[in-house]
């Protein structure tokens, strides 16, 4: 059985209005904040891993094409203290992403909000600039 | 009534989170009017406590705890008193204006060096023969300085750290530290220093919750004069370090682009 956990109001606030970026790079060197892009599909892989936990899904266009997209989230650290766990987003879930785009063009984007098929939200505010950022 | 307001407060709140939710595009597309900013929810987490300065038994503040901040992370210049500039050497400024963003030794797993702090927690250990600084990030490393009244070594090896002592000034830690390397980056926007740096740490613990760090910068090799720059952390009650090894899947360098630029 999956576990999905619902994400703390307060922290879902904070999370979105705040404004500061928090990276171990310079966030807008790496992703344009102004372009946002919203991305459907599966899960296929998932690394909890430093210094950002990522996804990756496969989002297929009008035409069918499928792309793998990297999606990169903070630090497990980090989204350990807003109550998330390893095993909050798994390979397999129907996911609707709205991320920042990468800057170089590639299938890369740092995720803002995730949320289920079902309608559940399971990360949010990637907060991933900054400095290591 | 105070009830009441705090209601229509929470309110205000839920109805602009969902503002900015609603800025979505069709599956695929880009939407340039809807700016999106990265949240810093591990410097958020639970109100700053107050409460006085805790004390040793010997009279001298009790630094010990898990902080956050107390060092430039975007830029250097955001610790200089009003009205004051970096006094930046014209070859230095070339340094500065050529680095690129991709080359931040920060963003390469490498330590922030001084006075730079990572935008994650960290913790002062205090024993009797020295003061430990332990970074969760970035990169998972620590500073320690000599409080048994050593002088520093004639011709210290340069470092990331450099080598540090302390002594109390009332109530005030100095850290005095020379023997750095050139290799780390004061921010994001790439200020730079030499072999010849000299930092003074003043650091102040002016209530329970909040730790002062006025640091005075003297490298004579990169400034026309020494500057100084405060940074104040916050105590982040109830926290423990955790693990973060930055060097694990670090896949972001390959994709930063352009000069080297605060966050």
């Amino acid at each position: 059985m999956k576990v999905h956990m619902a994400l703390p109001l307060t922290v879902a606030l904070f999370a979105i209005s705040a404004t500061t970026t928090l990276a171990h790079h310079s966030f807008a060197s790496e992703y344009d904040a102004d372009k946002s892009v919203e991305l459907k599909g599966v899960v296929t892989r998932v690394e909890w891993t430093n210094p950002h936990a990522r996804f990756y899904v496969d989002v297929k266009d009008e035409n069918g094409q499928v792309t793998n997209w990297n999606l990169e989230l903070a630090s497990p650290n980090v989204l350990v203290r807003q109550g998330w766990k390893r095993t909050s987003l798994q390979v397999g879930d129907q996911v609707t992403v709205n991320a920042a785009m990468a800057k170089d063009g590639s299938s890369m984007a740092n995720a803002r909000t995730v949320v289920l098929a079902d309608g559940r939200r399971v990360f949010a505010g990637s907060g991933s600039t900054s400095g290591n950022q | 009534m105070k009830t009441r307001f705090v209601c229509v407060g929470a309110l205000a709140l839920l109805l602009f989170a969902v503002s900015l939710l609603a800025q979505t595009t069709p599956a695929g597309q880009t939407n340039p009017q809807a700016p999106f900013r990265a949240g810093s929810p591990a410097l958020l987490g639970p109100p700053t406590p107050t409460g006085a300065t805790p004390r040793l038994p010997n009279g001298k503040p009790d630094l010990a705890g898990v902080w956050s901040g107390g060092g430039p992370v975007g830029d250097l210049a955001d610790g200089l008193a009003k009205g004051d500039t970096i006094p930046l050497l014209p070859e230095a400024k070339r340094v500065m204006d050529a680095r690129q963003s991709k080359d931040d030794p920060e963003a390469n797993c490498l330590p922030t060096g001084i006075p730079r702090i990572a935008p994650y927690p960290w913790r002062i250990v205090q024993t009797p023969t020295h003061i430990f600084f332990l970074f969760e990030g970035n990169i998972h490393s620590y500073r320690q300085i000599f409080m048994d009244g050593r002088k520093h070594p004639d011709d210290p090896d340069p470092t990331w750290y450099g080598h540090s002592i302390g002594k109390w000034e009332d109530d005030t830690l100095v850290v005095d530290t020379v023997g750095f390397n050139d290799k780390f980056w004061f921010d994001f926007r790439g200020h730079p220093h030499t072999e010849k740096l000299h930092t003074i740490e003043r650091y102040t613990r002016t209530d329970l919750g909040h730790l002062e760090n006025k640091v005075t910068i003297d490298d004579p090799g990169a400034y026309s004069r020494p500057f100084t720059v405060t940074f104040t952390a916050r105590l982040r009650p109830n926290e423990e370090l955790m693990e973060y090894i930055c060097q694990e899947n670090n896949q972001d360098v390959k994709h930063l682009t352009g000069p080297a630029r605060r966050p």
